[in-house]
């Protein structure tokens, strides 16, 4: 029982040392916003809509990003623009719900839309954190510098036809019987 | 006639200058505490706030009482403006009977450096904080919240029975000093302080004291984790700031009561006798911030344990040991 | 009654059921791509594979092809069967593109789903991917052949079930091809099934491209009301808007497939044009303020001139809630009306065909297809009710024989016989062909109401009476003009038309007109009578959700909710009552508030163009009463004023049969005078594209339409040296009208027939659909 009390009084005070040895370390707070943490590129804050290496916008308006967000924060409106690419005729992200869960970007299967790491992007008034199309395209190709869907998509825009793009035979022959 | 005036005029300055006291180091005390953790934590605590975080009681203060006074619906409503009033005014109070210096001598006439000197101090300061349960218990009440309710039934629960370990525990104190009144008690460590004689009675004293404030890792009644605030949960704005100060009131009388009873008051070499106090106090409260950020808070079935099981009999026997002693 | 074992599970199936089928009763959904119930089966896709672990034949079996056997054990779980599903579903994405992001189909593509629940995730096989080049197929469907996976869905409904022949399959090999032979606009009124049968993004929706996925739509179940079949509809609604309409499978009407007009007729919903806000003598004003100002004026008539001075004008085209809201609007204020027709030969011959339907001889559609011999008089389905040709084609291929007595000249994708006579001789032609059925067990008599008169549907009644006195179990098959022309029938308590109306407006006898949901301009055949009338009111009150030129003209114009917005009860030309629900909650749609772009950067609680009310809610506001506040209560309120409507209670997924009982139909007149000599009879008919006023606001049925064209038998443009293709000028008394010149060889002579175009601003003077025009009125103005 004696030899039970030492170890109670042991362990706490091992405790108590622990603790107390604590007040002697320098902490390892990071004081933001003297100092800003360089964030991986993989962090999740800001969207952003990025664009083909050619400089194009990537969306085609899929749907998918906002059909898989959680909280229903993307909204938007597909079309067609002159040269028969589906755009997103309106795109709209409201920050103000945005949870930053990256299902969007995971979803997205152009590589259009991406999470950067800039997180500091809060504002006063509700409505300023709606983000509008114009306010989420950016003039780079964000993560993935390489990747253009249409290049691989096989639909005829204006710019390819059927059989120019990667992996595609050209057109087959319908009205000839040989093998 | 004069005399009766300057009288009160004294008392009204002792009356003062100990509340002023009082409350600043409460105000501090917050910081400190905050600024103790986050350094026992390895980070910086509140530091945005003047230099180091000096003006952050200030803040606190300002947000406090600017923040709206929210009441819940179906709260009983006099209990509920009267609860935090109750704990913060019973804290304040026990300072009545501290003594803080040897008695003054000025113009010819004996100033105590007590506000009062009752000779059943003990006994009032005992009966004060017995009667801080009350602001806790009918607090947690009168909010019309479960976990409201359930702070201020484990609060009663839990201070009634350390009421008992903590009288129990300065009963030898009282024996040896033959006196309830707290100046008497400080002058019968002139020569030794009673901690060396009393060890044990220091120690279950202490833990008592810390279940009285209701601190880590006694702090059932608030216990974040589980009841939201505990007690004080449906507070906001300045009657929860009063909750606030009681218990940091609470923890400065427990650290006054602790150098009273077993580092000898105010007594002490070269420094004069009211900073002496201080550094006691302060030094007692730094422990208690230690613990805070070391022990876990213990479950309700161990807190009962502890008290009825341990604290207690410890007690009984250290009367009769000293009683023993006493008449060997 | 074979009994046979599907995953442990047994059951027992008719004969003749394949095992696809069978598993499916028992809740075994197995995948399928080319096989569908209403088309069969034919083993292409492979995907249907199952282990026959005991029976005839045992191993790896395409379920769709083997019959269910007596003591027969299936599996459907076995790793072979699986592994085999796995494979086929790899070899048919190895060719299929990447395009599922800008492929419509996504979101409600079969391929997409079976892929994945296959956990197909990466094309092994790293060759080049076929291709093919695209077709422009029309403007309803776009042709993406890279997407096809050989199923042959496609040209089996187009070809086998629908019956058109200009859509095809053409190569061999990893070539097959499914298009047209050349280039061009698909023949068929029907085209757009393709869209839902197709199992992939081969053929997707063109007026609806990129509106949204299936999961954002709204999709509730509706009911077609662009002709009087009542089809079953999947409406799909997003952003306060409808983007998509398809066909909803219905055991008793229109089984899998819907029409093209139905298909794409919702279009009037949402063009900008439609009224949304009230409006007094032109000036935009709050919808309150014009009902109240409405209801105002109307009791300031009645009050000066009696009850009689105000006159109320329905159609068939609003719901039921709407025609007896209408009804007790009369019944309250002592208002003449409601009149739901127009004239007294149609409204005589759809109100006579109405009340000759009870319980014993009314016919469904799916009834109908199971008939042996088929009567088909004055009634051209294509046109009038199109779904209800492929009925008569499952019967025809099912081996009935099919006999049409009609003066135009049909075009129905099936064998017929057609006795081409003009629209008064109808009646003896029926007499005569009427032994035609004498063979048959189970006849169908159809008849139509658009060209013929209450005198033949009640002969045509009397037939379908003596075949079932001869122990047939005959039946009676009437199309009416419009969605809800059978529940006017049964709410009419007037005995008048639009027509009597019209005459008293002109005699002074009523001075105010209330026009709900109807569209006096386009269907009024005597304009100048109209005109006149319209001139001498004092009060022209409407309530539309078109802006049709009424609506324009009147002094108080009042919205109202079109059935995706209101919902209501549409009882179709066989009694049947079906509830449709409202697909959305109305309100200006998101493309009006952003004008195209993103919708507004505001916040409102309240939605913008929300405050329109229900046509029948008007109704009772103008009766200066509160209405039901609920569609639950308006149907229990219709059910306790209306006894024809009692059994509506009754009403299940598959709607109630409502009859009119023994209500006598609108009196009708002696048919048409006697065609004069050197005249040439002018019909007037129903056309599936153009020919009705809600479908005519869609652009792309407009493109469908063509340009007016005046149909000649070969006989009479010999005569008068006209080609086909020629224009031609037909001078009536309010003027001449252009039309291109088309010559049949199997009409009636001495007949015209000009099909309902939305170009035609013109109606024939007198009579209903049929106008007779002097041989030299006839005016060639161009060469083809």
């Amino acid at each position: 029982m004696i030899r039970a009390g030492i170890d109670i009084i042991a362990s706490i005070a091992a405790g108590f040392y622990t603790t107390g040895r604590h007040l002697f370390v320098r902490p390892f707070t990071e004081s933001y916003p003297e100092y800003k943490r360089p964030l991986p590129a993989r962090s999740r804050a800001r969207i952003i809509l990025t664009r083909d290496p050619e400089g194009r916008e990537r969306c085609v308006a899929c749907y998918l990003c906002s059909g898989v967000c959680p909280v229903n924060c993307i909204s938007m409106q597909a079309a067609e623009d002159s040269r028969g690419r589906r755009y997103a005729a309106w795109f709209r992200i409201n920050f103000g719900r945005c949870i930053y869960c990256g299902l969007c970007e995971q979803a997205c299967p152009t590589s259009a839309i991406q999470l950067t790491p800039d997180f500091e992007h809060i504002r006063r008034d509700l409505l300023d954190m709606v983000f509008e199309k114009q306010d989420l395209l950016v003039d780079h190709c964000g993560k993935d510098p390489d990747y253009d869907f249409y290049q691989h998509a096989g639909v005829v825009t204006g710019l390819a036809g059927k059989g120019d793009h990667i992996s595609e035979n050209a057109p087959v022959n319908t009205r000839t019987n040989m093998p | 006639m004069w005399f009766w005036l300057l009288g009160y005029l004294v008392l009204m300055a002792k009356i003062t200058a100990v509340l002023t006291a009082v409350m600043v180091l409460a105000a501090y005390l917050v910081l400190v505490e905050r600024k103790l953790l986050g350094r026992f934590q390895v980070r910086y605590g509140p530091n945005r706030a003047g230099i180091y975080g000096i003006l952050q009681p200030v803040a606190d203060g300002i947000k406090l009482l600017l923040k709206e006074d929210l009441m819940p619906e179906g709260a009983d409503r006099a209990i509920f403006l009267a609860a935090p009033a109750v704990v913060a005014i019973t804290a304040l109070m026990m300072f009545a009977v501290v003594p803080f210096g040897p008695r003054l001598t000025i113009g010819g006439r004996e100033i105590p450096m007590v506000i009062t000197d009752i000779n059943v101090g003990l006994l009032y300061v005992f009966a004060l904080s017995s009667l801080g349960v009350y602001g806790v218990a009918l607090g947690g009440w009168a909010s019309n919240s479960k976990y409201a309710l359930l702070g201020g039934i484990r609060g009663a629960a839990q201070m009634i029975s350390y009421e008992l370990a903590l009288g129990l525990s300065i009963v030898p104190v009282v024996m040896l000093a033959g006196s309830f009144s707290l100046v008497d008690i400080v002058n019968a460590q002139a020569g030794l302080p009673f901690i060396l004689v009393q060890p044990l009675a220091f120690g279950v004293f202490l833990i008592s004291a810390m279940a009285e404030t209701k601190r880590i890792p006694f702090d059932l009644p608030e216990a974040e984790t589980e009841l939201g605030a505990g007690y004080h949960t449906e507070y906001s704005g300045m009657r929860f700031g009063l909750f606030f100060l009681g218990e940091y009131v609470h923890m400065q009388v427990m650290g006054a009561l602790v150098a009273v009873f077993f580092l000898g008051g105010w007594r002490g070499p070269v420094l004069p006798p009211p900073v002496w106090l201080l550094v006691k106090i302060v030094l007692v409260v730094l422990f208690m911030i230690w613990v805070r950020a070391t022990l876990p808070r213990l479950r309700y079935d161990q807190l009962m344990n502890l008290g009825w099981k341990v604290l207690i009999p410890l007690a009984l026997v250290n009367i009769l040991i000293t009683g023993a002693f006493m008449a060997a | 009654m074979p009994k046979l074992i599907i995953d442990n599970l047994e059951i027992e199936v008719p004969e003749g059921t394949r095992v696809i089928e069978a598993a499916e009763k028992l809740g075994i959904y197995i995948p399928r791509f080319c096989f569908h119930h209403a088309l069969g089966a034919v083993g292409a896709c492979r995907v249907c594979a199952v282990k026959v672990l005991e029976g005839a034949v045992e191993g790896v079996q395409m379920s769709c092809m083997i019959d269910a056997q007596d003591g027969m054990k299936v599996s459907t779980t076995d790793p072979e069967a699986a592994d085999f599903r796995r494979s086929v579903i790899e070899w048919l994405m190895l060719n299929h593109p990447h395009d599922c992001p800008v492929c419509d189909e996504g979101g409600h593509c079969l391929l997409q789903d079976l892929t994945v629940a296959g956990g197909h995730s990466i094309r092994r096989y790293e060759g080049g991917k076929r291709t093919y080049t695209d077709q422009y197929l029309g403007p309803l469907v776009q042709h993406e052949m890279n997407r096809c996976i050989q199923c042959y869905r496609c040209v089996r409904f187009y070809r086998e079930y629908s019956g058109y022949n200009d859509l095809g399959v053409t190569g061999i090999a990893g070539r097959v091809y499914f298009g047209r032979l050349r280039e061009g606009v698909l023949e068929s009124p029907f085209a757009g099934n393709l869209i839902d049968i197709c199992p992939t993004g081969v053929f997707t929706d063109k007026p609806s491209r990129y509106t949204g996925r299936r999961w954002d739509f709204e999709r509730t179940p509706g009911v077609c009301i662009h002709c009087s079949l009542g089809c079953r509809t999947t409406v799909s609604a997003r952003y306060r808007q409808v983007g998509r309409m398809e066909g909803r499978f219905s055991q008793r009407v229109n089984g899998d497939f819907i029409c093209d007009r139905g298909r794409y007729g919702f279009y009037y919903a949402d063009r900008p044009g439609r009224p949304r806000s009230g409006r007094i003598s032109g000036q935009t004003v709050s919808v309150d303020q014009a009902v109240y100002e409405a209801r105002d004026r109307l009791q300031r008539i009645t009050e000066e001139h009696g009850p009689q001075a105000v006159g109320v004008i329905g159609s068939g085209r609003s719901s039921l809630q709407t025609q007896s809201a209408m009804v007790h609007l009369c019944r309250t204020t002592g208002w003449q009306g409601p009149v739901f027709r127009n004239t007294r030969i149609t409204g005589a011959a759809a109100d006579t065909a109405a009340c000759a339907l009870n319980p014993e001889n009314a016919v469904s559609m799916r009834e109908l297809e199971t008939a042996d011999a088929i009567l088909a008089v004055g009634a051209d389905p294509v046109n009038e009710a199109p779904v209800l040709a492929l009925a008569m084609r499952q019967a025809q291929r099912a081996g009935a024989q099919i006999t049409a007595i009609d003066p135009r000249p049909l075009e129905w994708p099936f064998d017929f016989e057609h006795l081409a006579c003009r629209a008064e001789e109808i009646g003896e032609a029926l007499a005569s062909a009427a032994e035609r059925l004498s063979d048959s067990r189970r006849p169908v008599v159809i008849c139509g109401t658009e060209i013929t008169d209450a005198g033949i549907v009640l002969q045509a009644a009397d037939l379908v009476a003596g075949l079932r006195g001869s122990g047939k179990t005959a039946g009676l098959f009437c199309t009416l003009p419009q969605a809800n022309s059978f529940g006017a029938a049964l709410l009419d308590e007037c005995n008048a038309c639009a027509a009597d109306l019209a005459a008293r407006v002109e005699a002074g006898q009523i001075r105010a007109l209330a026009v709900i949901e109807s569209d006096l301009w386009h269907d009024f055949p005597d304009r100048p009578q109209l005109e006149k009338a319209l001139e001498k009111l004092d009060l022209l009150v409407s309530v539309d959700f078109l802006d049709t030129p009424l609506f324009e003209k009147a002094d108080i114009g009042i919205p109202s909710l079109t059935v995706f917005e209101a919902g209501g009860i549409y009882v179709n030309q066989e009694g049947r009552a079906q509830q449709v629900r409202p697909a959305h909650t109305g309100g200006l749609p998101i493309t009006v508030t952003g004008a195209g772009d993103h919708p507004p950067r505001t916040f409102a609680p309240n939605v913008p163009g929300r405050d329109m009310p229900a046509a029948w809610v008007t109704a009772f506001c103008l009766a200066g009463q509160a209405p039901p506040e609920t569609d639950a209560q308006m149907t229990a309120w219709m059910r306790y004023n209306f006894a024809v409507l009692s059994d509506l209670a009754r009403m299940d997924a598959d709607g109630v049969r409502l009859f009119a009982g023994g209500k006598t139909p609108i009196a009708h007149e002696a048919t048409m005078p006697e065609k004069p000599e050197q005249c040439l009879e002018l019909l007037l008919a129903a056309a599936v594209f153009g020919g009705e006023p809600m479908s005519d606001y869609s652009q792309c049925l407009r493109e469908l339409a063509g340009l007016p064209a005046v149909w000649m038998d070969r006989a009479d443009a010999d005569r008068h040296g006209i080609a086909a293709g020629d224009r031609v000028g037909l001078g009536f008394e309010n003027g001449e009208v252009s039309f291109v010149v088309r010559i049949s060889d199997h009409m009636a002579p001495g007949v015209l027939v000009v099909y309902r175009h939305p170009d035609i601003d013109w109606q024939p003077r007198a009579g209903d659909t049929r106008y007779n025009i002097r041989e030299d009125r006839i005016r060639r103005i161009e060469k083809a």
